[in-house]
């Protein structure tokens, strides 16, 4: 019944926008030269090379390894924690604590620069991995949260009154009962939570200077003087995973739905 | 045993566990993020001086206004040019084959999934004079010489479309897909045309996504930093770029805290209103 | 008496709401009490007060002459099985049933032993590996009864099991439910809205409406001399006949209606005044109808066949009266030809009626 109109044409366009810039980072990432340029005659690989041995490459690949661990911890604890509290309570004070949790979202990135920059001085916190572990987690909190209420959002609060009448102390009832119902909404909220730290930016900037290198700080720094394709080849990689993990749960879904 | 006893004896011991579990994230968030936020307010209207002064610039400094006003109107027409492309490929998702809504999705989805700062990189390459569309238009003969494509509004305005498109496609798909699948019919066969049942059925029933997404995009819009930096390159500033400059280079702490207060003040309006036409904890969820 | 469970006084208030007023009542070991009554009646908040879910605003629960009211639920030792189940969706049936024990520290051999006894009990043994999405709504009712009996609970509170299941599957577990009580000998307190399963299953019933309890009683007395207005008709069909009192003695009261005049049963109504308005149900198989002439101790009406509606064994006929209100009343099928439109005089035993206490609040 579907014709194939011109929305759908104007819509696969857009969608050709879309991927347009993931299609080019791939040929730009195995130009031999060393400027920012599509292989014409031949194909190199020097570019991934360097991420591997340009020191400052795979220094700040374990840099943000390293944050991006550090906060995916402590944001999936914190998030689940809360989102386990509200939905037991479901008193309205939680309700607007939710709104709260949810402001690290909302907040524009360079109010969170200024105001970290700030407040991390005072404290001593500045280029520390600690100082941006502690930012990245309270970035990652909301989508952990959000995640783990919305897994919560269907599970049965007589889950747990069970677990308690058929003898389970409150904290044996949240570990053998309600924990388990809500584990992949955990894993998701933390894989948000580890991306939110691997891509965030701005804060870095104003935040870290020398001894804390994430890669979008040394990317943009890339950007900032000579464009080098390296971060095309670093690009390629992100791209692939991505898309890797974006297929596998595709079919994942799809064969659950089939 | 008296009435109140039994009731303040009788909140469930359980119940200490899980006021432990809400309130600890609280109690990190309230120290470690909402003091220092609440500083910037602050800020902003005791550095250098107690008072408005700062404030008063909004209106006086001829360059903060033009930062402003370039702020508001690139946010404006990004968002419209999004809501538009968004609202097609939305659309085209709820009506085609189930294959072809998969590849759709996915393509939305990785594009969404891609670092902002790798986008903008490959923006660059594309869109630089001797980027990749220049040297086509070149080959072709079209043109003699590049076309500015970076380092002004058209480049900023292709990468912070090219950011937003998700965030306005996701929403709008699931209101879309929450439309009656008859109601089109229902309407044709009471006699409107197809335009007609569009703007009578299909239209009015997907307003509250489009205006919730327009000011999902419009909030992210205005305090956008990497791409306007990036592909704008010192030409075209937007507020945020403004503000970093404000702090790292000219030192003008005051004025960087009001904006920043002006913005946060602006986007927290955006997302008052957001909440009366659809649940926002809904809209921000990836 | 052993393990008997008293409630004193337990009372349950949402600020300015009350969902329970303030409510005796006591239960014997080993007795399966039926909570009845329509939705918002307290049922369920009193279950839940017994299990320890929601702790009452004032009143003591007493178990065996122990206070347990602020006792947590995972130390009451009582089993529940929850309304919808509340089997976790993660465990095997196996894993589910083994919960409490595991909860109680019992492992290994132990555990498995009790486990494969009580799977026997609910014929579930071929299931033990399957997840609780893996199996039928009847089955996965046996699995939830399984996992409330395996640690041997004082008490077992059931929140209304049978809802989700079909009219048959429900008639099977009624029977199910009374033979595993009469073996384990366990406490049942049963919540539910149904008045048939009520009846089937239950020692007593003790009957709700608006947080409290309006009577007591087992099953047979609670159908033929109901309390109240409210339980009559929430128990079965009943015809009300409104009058006043004419008479009182012995136990009998004769009441004046518009349409007719009868002798009733005083009931469980004391304190009767001569003039005073009563209300007096009357149960529709008492009715007879005849063509003939009332009989003398004029405990009768006269009217026109109305309605008539065959059911099977019996039909459904509906008189209607001098005054305009109807009788009802349920004779066996071939009794009587009857024919719409036809004069009948209707007739019942004196004692057949039965003064009620009237529903003031509900008005008409």
């Amino acid at each position: 019944m579907q014709r194939f109109s011109f929305i759908h044409v104007l819509a696969w366009a857009t969608a050709c926008f879309l991927i347009l810039p993931i299609l080019v980072v791939i040929p730009i990432s195995v130009t031999p030269e060393r400027y920012l340029s599509l292989p014409t005659n031949s194909m190199s690989f020097g570019h991934y090379a360097n991420l591997v041995g340009d020191a400052r490459w795979s220094k700040s690949i374990l840099d943000s390894l390293i944050v991006a661990s550090g906060a995916t911890v402590l944001s999936t604890a914190l998030g689940t924690a809360f989102a386990v509290g509200a939905w037991r309570l479901g008193v309205p004070l939680a309700r607007r604590l939710r709104l709260l949790m949810l402001a690290p979202i909302i907040v524009p990135p360079i109010v969170h620069a200024i105001a970290f920059y700030r407040a991390w001085a005072v404290v001593g916190l500045l280029d520390s991995y600690l100082g941006l572990v502690l930012i990245h987690a309270m970035k990652g909190l909301p989508f952990v949260v959000l995640t783990v209420a919305a897994s919560l959002a269907n599970l049965d609060h007589r889950l747990e009154q069970a677990a308690r009448s058929l003898g389970a102390t409150p904290g044996q009832a949240m570990r053998w009962v309600v924990l388990p119902q809500v584990a992949t909404g955990v894993v998701s909220g933390a894989a948000f939570a580890f991306i939110t730290s691997w891509d965030e930016t701005i804060v870095a900037l104003f935040v870290t200077s020398r001894r804390v290198v994430t890669l979008p700080r040394r990317i943009w720094e890339g950007l900032a003087d000579n464009i080098d394709p390296a971060i095309a080849a670093l690009g390629t990689l992100m791209v692939l995973i991505t898309v890797a993990a974006v297929v596998i749960n595709t079919l994942r879904t799809q064969r659950r739905t089939a | 045993m008296s009435a109140a006893a039994v009731a303040s004896s009788g909140t469930p011991r359980g119940e200490r566990l899980y006021w432990a579990l809400l309130v600890l994230p609280c109690v990190f968030l309230g120290l470690f993020y909402v003091v220092p936020v609440i500083n910037v307010l602050v800020m902003s209207v005791t550095v250098p001086r107690l008072g408005l002064s700062n404030y008063a610039d909004l209106v006086a400094n001829p360059a903060v206004r033009r930062v402003l006003w370039t702020t508001v109107r690139i946010g404006v027409l990004t968002t419209a040019i999004t809501l538009l492309l968004g609202y097609i490929v939305a659309y085209a998702l709820v009506h085609t084959s189930a294959r072809q809504r998969q590849t759709l999705l996915a393509i939305v989805v990785a594009s969404f999934w891609i670092s902002v700062l790798i986008r903008a990189f490959a923006w660059v390459a594309i869109l630089q004079s001797a980027g990749l569309v220049n040297s086509a238009l070149m080959g072709l003969g079209l043109i003699d010489s590049p076309l500015q494509l970076v380092r002004n509004e058209v480049g900023v305005m292709i990468g912070m479309v090219h950011y937003m498109l998700p965030y306005a496609i996701l929403p709008l798909y699931a209101n879309m897909s929450g439309i009656d699948r008859s109601l089109v019919p229902a309407a044709r066969a009471l006699g409107a045309t197809p335009a007609q049942a569009f703007r009578w059925v299909f239209l009015p029933m997907s307003l509250p996504g489009l205006i919730g997404a327009g000011i999902i995009v419009l909030i992210f819009s205005l305090g956008f930093y990497i791409t306007p930096a990036i592909l704008g390159g010192g030409k075209t500033i937007m507020v945020a770029e403004y503000i970093s400059v404000q702090i790292s280079e000219t030192l003008r702490w005051g004025l960087a805290a009001m904006l920043a207060t002006t913005l946060l003040a602006s986007v927290l309006l955006l997302v008052f209103w957001l909440s009366r036409f659809m649940d926002v904890e809904a809209a921000l969820r990836k | 008496m052993k393990d008997s469970l008293i409630l004193a006084g337990i009372e349950k208030r949402y600020g300015d709401a009350v969902a329970l007023q303030a409510t005796d009542l006591e239960i014997k070991a080993g007795e399966f009490v039926t909570l009845l009554g329509p939705s918002g009646s307290g049922k369920t908040t009193i279950l839940m007060s017994i299990a320890g879910f929601v702790p009452p605003s004032a009143g003591r629960i007493l178990l065996d002459g122990q206070d347990v009211t602020g006792l947590p639920p995972e130390r009451r030792n009582f089993g529940v099985v929850f309304q919808g189940y509340a089997l976790f969706p993660h465990l095997t049936v196996n894993d589910n049933v083994g919960f409490p024990l595991r909860a109680r520290g019992i492992r290994g051999a132990d555990a498995q032993r009790k486990i494969d006894a009580v799977l026997d009990m609910a014929q579930l043994r071929a299931f033990a590996r399957r997840l609780p999405r893996q199996l039928s709504g009847g089955q996965q009712q046996r699995v939830a009864l399984a996992r409330a009996l395996v640690f041997e609970p004082e008490l077992l509170l059931l929140d209304e099991p049978l809802s989700a299941l079909d009219r048959a599957l429900r008639k099977d577990f009624q029977a199910e439910f009374k033979a595993i009580h009469r073996q384990v000998g366990t406490t049942f307190i049963y919540v539910t809205h149904d008045q048939e399963e009520a009846l089937t299953m239950s020692d007593r019933i003790v009957i709700l409406d608006r947080g409290r309890i309006l009577q007591s009683a087992p099953p047979s007395e609670l159908y033929e001399r109901p309390a109240t207005e409210f339980v009559a008709r929430f128990l079965g069909k009943s015809n009300f006949l409104r009058g006043r009192i004419t008479r009182v003695a012995d136990g009998m009261a004769d009441l004046q209606c518009p349409a007719l005049t009868s002798r009733v049963s005083v009931g469980r109504q004391d304190a009767l005044a001569i003039g005073a308005n009563a209300v007096a149900a009357l149960r529709p198989e008492k009715v007879k109808l005849q063509r003939s002439e009332a009989p003398a101790d004029g405990c009768s009406a006269t009217g026109q066949v109305a309605d008539i509606t065959y059911l099977g064994s019996v039909i459904d006929v509906t008189l209607a009266l001098a005054d305009g209100t109807t009788l009802a009343a349920t004779i066996p099928a071939g009794a009587l030809a009857l024919s719409e439109g036809e004069t009948l005089v209707a007739s019942w035993a004196p004692d057949a009626a039965i003064l009620v206490e009237p529903d003031v609040e509900r008005g008409a």
